[in-house]
């Protein structure tokens, strides 16, 4: 095997999870999850409400201790408090420090990652968070929340950033935007794994597809690969869900 | 275009973490809530102090010794900083409490977590920032040692000093305690029942059980309060100061093995215990420590200096046997008068109660007998007073009493005053600072605060 074959392989699988298993007192919440994912690709965790999304994301960023398997990065084991040096995780539902400025957390956040003011700037830019920049954010609309947590998304270095619903919030005209930011961000190199139950948003923005439901993992592929394999080949991300669970 | 990389801890600078709790704690109304209450609570405080404090001094001004009794440290600094002391106790714990118990709820800890800084960094950020609103809420009260001062009273740097430290080690005790149970609850609320149970319990266990002896004393003295005393009767004590350093740094480690969230039970009760029983060999060893510095400036803990020269050549083992219960008051004369000076000036000293067995108070003629044995010879006093128990500890060590010295002089320091002007600082100017600085730091931000976003990216300003 020579050295560029390595390296494509490591390109291709730089995240790899095997076996997660997490549960809460009797019921497993997510079951034996095995899965890789690319740098630069956009990885959709679909599933409906109590699938397991959620927890797969905080299993994987290291907020929730798992029951057995494990996480690697670059073929490297990575124990639960090394997390956060691969990987930055966006909760759903949070309004971090309410009392605080938009811009007071952009900056908090640009000063922690040592961003430059254009930096910083373009990821206002990117989001449109200009017009509330001197708001305090317990005065934001979910919208502008949703949109401040995607700045300081995109303000963090890590190559992997994990997402809990990035759609939630948004109109259609806003989702296009974020679905375009998004696609910028993985083009540069960065790998997005994007839990989410909008099967439409998913289908847009998704490069492959892991089919959650009951906590196990009932598909897995690109569109194309999920419709040859439930044999439905004009089938939408929704078609082939309903088939598959 | 990024690669993957293998992955390397990622640094980042401590400033913009510091000052994010910093205007954290700013930002919430806690802290200016408590502000706002100490003032009326200490001015008063400090107002009926000054007012008893002129009284006993226009009484004292026909007696030259009733003058030397009168010290401002007793007088006027203890009884102040008493009140700050209670407001510590109960409002303190709210303020320490917000610096975690905020982004626990919101969610914002999932976030503050992933940030390139370990627990243990994450913890002492938040310790500093409590620190920092300590000083803030202490403004009241060190206001009051300026008006003192203005109104031509003394004070006596060391011992102030030595009050003001005291006070301090006090506020990081509770806010490290208050932290620590920030970190162990998932809601303020429920952090806040933790800690009040802590430092309220401590200081009813202190009421009730304070004098007692046995297992009800050692609780007692194993209060929260306790750890006052010294430094209200002029006293720096190493094993004091110590003990409570390793019970900070316990509560801060306990803090920074439970703030992260994806560590397992098991290792998080492992690293706990390892964490309980470095403090507690800690505090063994803090036991141990007898240094302590009487810092007044009447020298009330010690002996003349010539005295303290020739016990502190007494070499063998003196015991000290007390056949009186605790709570007798002879028995606080004694502590106060001889026991306590006793174990600051002779190397090796240990006192017996004896008067705590059954039946002994008051059925016995040797009740109230307090006996010394030095080496093998022993002698038996009723005295409470140095006078009688120095010539006594003398003769058993057959060592020559030193020349009667000079008794030292402190002069005392009354001072008749009205402190009736001070109320309206207390009740109307200090408050009115207060909200004038809550509003200033609730304001939006100023030009030169938006500078930075204004430099890059102006035109969206504009347009919006």
């Amino acid at each position: 095997m020579n050295v560029n074959s390595v390296n494509d392989r490591k390109a291709r699988n730089a995240l790899q999870a095997t076996n997660l298993t997490k549960r809460y007192g009797e019921e497993d919440v997510i079951r034996g999850i095995t899965f890789a994912a690319s740098s630069g690709e956009v990885l959709g965790i679909v599933g409906p409400n109590g699938a397991g999304k959620t927890t797969l994301l905080e299993v994987l960023a290291g907020l929730t201790v798992a029951n057995s398997g494990s996480v690697q990065w670059c073929g490297e084991i990575l124990p639960a408090s090394h997390r956060k040096q691969a990987m930055f995780y966006l909760p759903d539902g949070v309004k971090p420090y309410q009392d605080r400025l938009v811009l007071d957390v952009l900056n908090f956040f640009a000063g922690v990652y040592g961003h430059s003011a254009a930096e910083v700037g373009a990821t206002i830019d990117s989001v449109e968070l200009a017009p509330v920049l001197r708001k305090r954010i317990c005065a934001l609309s979910k919208g502008y929340n949703r949109r401040l947590l995607l700045a300081l998304g995109l303000l963090t270095p890590q190559n992997v950033l994990l997402m809990d619903e990035p759609f939630d919030g948004f109109d259609l005209r806003q989702s296009r935007n974020v679905i375009q930011m998004l696609r910028k961000e993985a083009a540069r190199g960065r790998t997005l794994i994007l839990a989410i139950h909008q099967l439409g948003d998913a289908e847009r923005v998704c490069d492959r597809f892991l089919l959650l439901a009951g906590g196990r993992v009932r598909g897995m592929g690109t569109l194309g690969e999920l419709r040859m394999q439930t044999g439905l080949p004009q089938g939408s991300l929704e078609d082939i869900f309903l088939a598959l669970t | 275009m990024r690669s993957p990389e293998t992955f390397q801890a990622l640094r980042a600078p401590l400033r913009p973490l510091l000052a994010k709790e910093l205007a954290e704690i700013a930002s919430g109304r806690a802290l200016w809530t408590m502000l706002l209450l100490v003032c009326p609570l200490v001015g008063y405080s400090f107002f009926q102090a000054v007012s008893l404090y002129g009284e006993a001094s226009a009484s004292a001004s026909r007696s030259a010794a009733a003058v030397t009794g009168l010290s401002p440290l007793d007088g006027i600094l203890v009884p102040t900083f008493g009140s700050f002391y209670v407001a510590v106790t109960l409002l303190f714990p709210f303020v320490a409490i917000r610096v975690l118990g905020q982004e626990r709820e919101s969610g914002a800890l999932r976030l503050l977590v992933q940030l390139p800084y370990s627990p243990s960094t994450l913890i002492l950020a938040k310790l500093g920032a409590v620190m920092v609103a300590w000083v803030l809420v202490s403004i009241p009260a060190l206001s009051t040692l300026a008006i003192w001062l203005w109104m031509g009273g003394h004070l006596a740097p060391s011992e102030t000093l030595n009050l003001l430290f005291g006070h301090l080690l006090y506020g990081l005790l509770i806010g490290a305690v208050a932290l620590f149970a920030a970190t162990i609850c998932e809601s303020s609320a429920t952090a806040a029942i933790v800690a009040l149970a802590a430092t309220i319990g401590s200081w009813v266990l202190d009421f009730t059980l304070a004098g007692r002896s046995g297992l009800a004393g050692w609780l007692a003295q194993a209060s929260l309060t306790q750890t006052l005393r010294p430094f209200e009767q002029g006293l720096f004590s190493g094993g004091l100061v110590l003990g409570i350093a390793a019970v900070v740094c316990g509560l801060t480690a306990l803090s920074s093995v439970w703030l992260p969230p994806g560590t397992s039970l098991a290792a998080k009760f492992a690293r706990s215990l390892a964490c309980v029983l470095a403090t507690v060999v800690v505090l063994g060893i803090a036991s141990q420590v007898r240094m302590s510095i009487d810092v007044t400036e009447d020298r009330r803990n010690s002996f003349s200096p010539a005295d303290q020269r020739v016990l502190a050549t007494l070499r063998l083992p003196l015991v000290v046997t007390v056949k009186l219960v605790p709570e007798d008051p002879r028995f606080a004369d004694l502590q106060r008068n001889v026991l306590g000076k006793l174990e600051r000036a002779v190397p090796n000293v240990s006192v017996v109660l004896a008067g705590n067995q059954p039946n002994s108070a008051g059925k016995s003629d040797a009740y109230g007998e307090i006996e010394y044995a030095y080496g093998d010879r022993s002698d038996v006093s009723r005295s409470t007073s140095p006078r009688e128990i120095l010539p006594l500890l003398y003769a058993l060590a057959e060592t020559r009493p030193p020349e009667p010295a000079q008794a030292i002089d402190y002069p005392g320091y009354p001072l008749v005053a009205s402190a009736d002007a001070t109320l309206p600082w207390f009740f109307g100017g200090l408050p009115l600072l207060i909200a004038l600085a809550w509003w200033w730091s609730r304001r939006p931000p100023s030009t030169r605060r938006s500078q930075l976003l204004k430099e890059t990216c102006h035109e969206h300003l504009h347009k919006h």
